[in-house]
């Protein structure tokens, strides 16, 4: 029973974490920061409880908040580039972070000892849930309810004009300039939303394992982040969620008896998926889908445009 | 309304644009017309923000639009369309609309237009854009999913739909039969009536000297002619651009 509670831990934040990939990839952006976000959620958030004694709700409130600004902060300059040069900025952005907190060391004399931050050695010692005596089950409901409410948030959000804007430029940057939406707005608030939300779930990480370091902040995590709205699709929330549970449950624990092999086959499940279902695994209408397919849909105009007798192209800035 | 001054666009040494000026007056539907290649796009890309010109002024209501985003200008008053199509395909045609008219509801106006007032402004005009376009029916439709025709008619009302004053239509007939040809004429005469000025960017003859008030002709960048359709038809420079092309002698 223990495992399976553990488990839903897990599942619980990456669902989170998962979520604040959702907004960005909404807006046709594909960023590797959102482990930069989570670590900062999650050492901050776990500084103010251990080293500060701060409440746990307070801690995560800023954790959450520190790393939506930083994500609006590094959003502006960031978002003036896009695709594959936007996957290279934001991956050096979260390396940058992981690296400080490598280096990173700070300790104060708590209860037990020295605790915070110890650079290469990890930041031990954030023991609220413990010490407080929480028991699984009941960090469980924190955890599921903080995903429910990010999960009505964004489905409002997505039903509101500020969801229709996100999508509208996942679709056609130029075309939705073109409507009047702005797109710096519209890319840096998602870049925000998305920063919050990963913050969250890093505070949620930092005390779920007590113990953090550099390492849990890497590439990988970046990569599951962005692969869960992938593989869901991005017509729905669930899609993400099912993702999540699909990864962590199935491929990581349920295979576990494959070893170090299974990390293989989630390379091979996304390519997989990319072929059979491009819009992800719930039928999806969004983002992606469109950027892959407009390239196939190209030759269709410019049949339209031979017959019409139309040559001069316009030449998109 | 729109006066475009010197205005000239350099690609390299390709002069696609060159000492370009013009008017558009309030309440015309405006020909721009001129042989491939002769620069109609770039005039279009230029008076939308999307390129910036190499020299000269594009001036909206008097004032000078300089290097102001697209989507201010939208803001401002100026919408348009694509040469070719450029919806939010996986966007239902509703939210094609609602994308476009909804960005006008901002800030303390929008406040009001969406929680204030009874019934919601935006939605009641974006349901009207919907049946001036014929698209009632297809309100749920993915954009990507509807036919030709039925594509044009949706970026001719997404582009209604934020409000504008000025609508630039880039071949707005391009691929299109007889028939969606007549109903593509009455909707921009029908927009017209609305208030709205039209730009219109065509190859289709036919079109262009029936609907339109006043004409420009390019070739090669420059502007070789400007008047009332008739007048257009007559000038012996306009039929030497065309010449081997089918100019029709009578609306």
């Amino acid at each position: 029973m223990d495992f399976y509670l553990g488990l839903a831990q897990v599942i619980g934040i990456h669902s989170l974490l998962g979520l604040s990939a959702w907004c960005v990839l909404h807006t046709g952006q594909v960023s590797l920061a959102q482990g930069g976000f989570f670590a900062i959620g999650a050492y901050l958030a776990g500084m103010l409880t251990s080293m500060f004694q701060w409440p746990l709700g307070y801690a995560l409130a800023t954790g959450a908040v520190s790393a939506c600004a930083v994500a609006i902060a590094i959003g502006f300059p960031a978002l003036r580039i896009k695709g594959l040069m936007l996957v290279v900025a934001t991956t050096a952005f979260a390396e940058i972070i992981r690296l400080f907190f490598f280096n990173f060391k700070w300790r104060v004399a708590g209860p037990e000892g020295l605790v915070g931050p110890d650079g290469s050695l990890g930041f031990g010692g954030i023991r609220y849930f413990p010490a407080n005596g929480w028991s699984s089950f009941e960090l469980n409901a924190l955890i599921w309810s903080l995903v429910a409410m990010v999960m009505v948030l964004l489905a409002w959000l997505d039903r509101s004009r500020v969801g229709t804007m996100w999508r509208a430029i996942g679709e056609d940057e130029l075309a939705a300039q073109c409507a009047g939406i702005n797109l710096t707005a519209a890319k840096v608030s998602a870049f925000g939303i998305g920063g919050a939300i990963a913050g969250l779930a890093g505070g949620i990480f930092a005390h779920y394992a007590t113990h953090i370091e550099h390492g849990n902040f890497g590439i990988l995590l970046a990569t599951f982040a962005i692969a869960y709205p992938i593989l869901g699709g991005l017509a729905s929330l669930w899609g993400t969620i099912i993702a999540v549970i699909f990864v962590q449950g199935f491929l990581l624990e349920g295979l576990r008896f494959l070893g170090e092999w299974r990390s293989l086959l989630f390379g091979v499940l996304i390519i997989v998926v990319m072929i059979i279902r491009p819009s992800g695994l719930l039928k999806a209408s969004l983002g992606m889908r469109g950027r892959l397919n407009k390239a196939a849909r190209e030759p269709e105009y410019r049949r339209d445009q031979a017959k019409s007798g139309t040559t001069d192209e316009v030449h998109h800035a | 309304m729109l006066e475009l001054q010197q205005l000239s666009r350099h690609f390299g040494g390709v002069k696609a644009l060159d000492q370009l000026s013009f008017e558009v007056r309030a309440g015309d539907i405006h020909g721009l017309i001129g042989p491939n290649g002769s620069g109609k796009s770039t005039t279009v890309n230029l008076i939308s923000g999307v390129y910036r010109p190499t020299s000269g002024l594009v001036k909206f209501k008097g004032k000078d639009l300089g290097d102001l985003e697209t989507d201010r200008r939208v803001h401002l008053g100026i919408s348009r369309t694509f040469q070719n199509i450029r919806l939010f395909g996986n966007l239902t045609v509703w939210q094609n609309i609602w994308a476009a008219r909804v960005v006008r509801s901002e800030g303390l106006k929008g406040f009001r237009e969406r929680w204030l007032s009874g019934a919601s402004r935006a939605k009641e005009d974006a349901e009207l854009l919907l049946s001036f376009g014929g698209l009632e029916d297809k309100r749920d439709v993915l954009a990507s999913n509807l036919a030709f025709g039925e594509q044009r008619r949706l970026e001719l009302i997404r582009a209604a739909a934020s409000g504008s004053d000025l609508l630039l239509l880039d071949e707005p007939a391009a691929g299109m039969n007889a028939e969606e040809i007549n109903d593509l004429e009455l909707r921009i005469r029908e927009l017209r009536k609305l208030g709205r000025t039209i730009l219109l960017i065509e190859h289709h003859m036919e079109l262009v000297m029936s609907v339109c008030d006043r004409i420009t002709v390019l070739n090669f960048g420059r502007k070789i002619a400007e008047g009332m359709p008739g007048e257009i038809q007559q000038m012996p420079e306009v039929k030497a651009a065309y010449l081997g092309s089918d100019l029709p002698t009578a609306a």
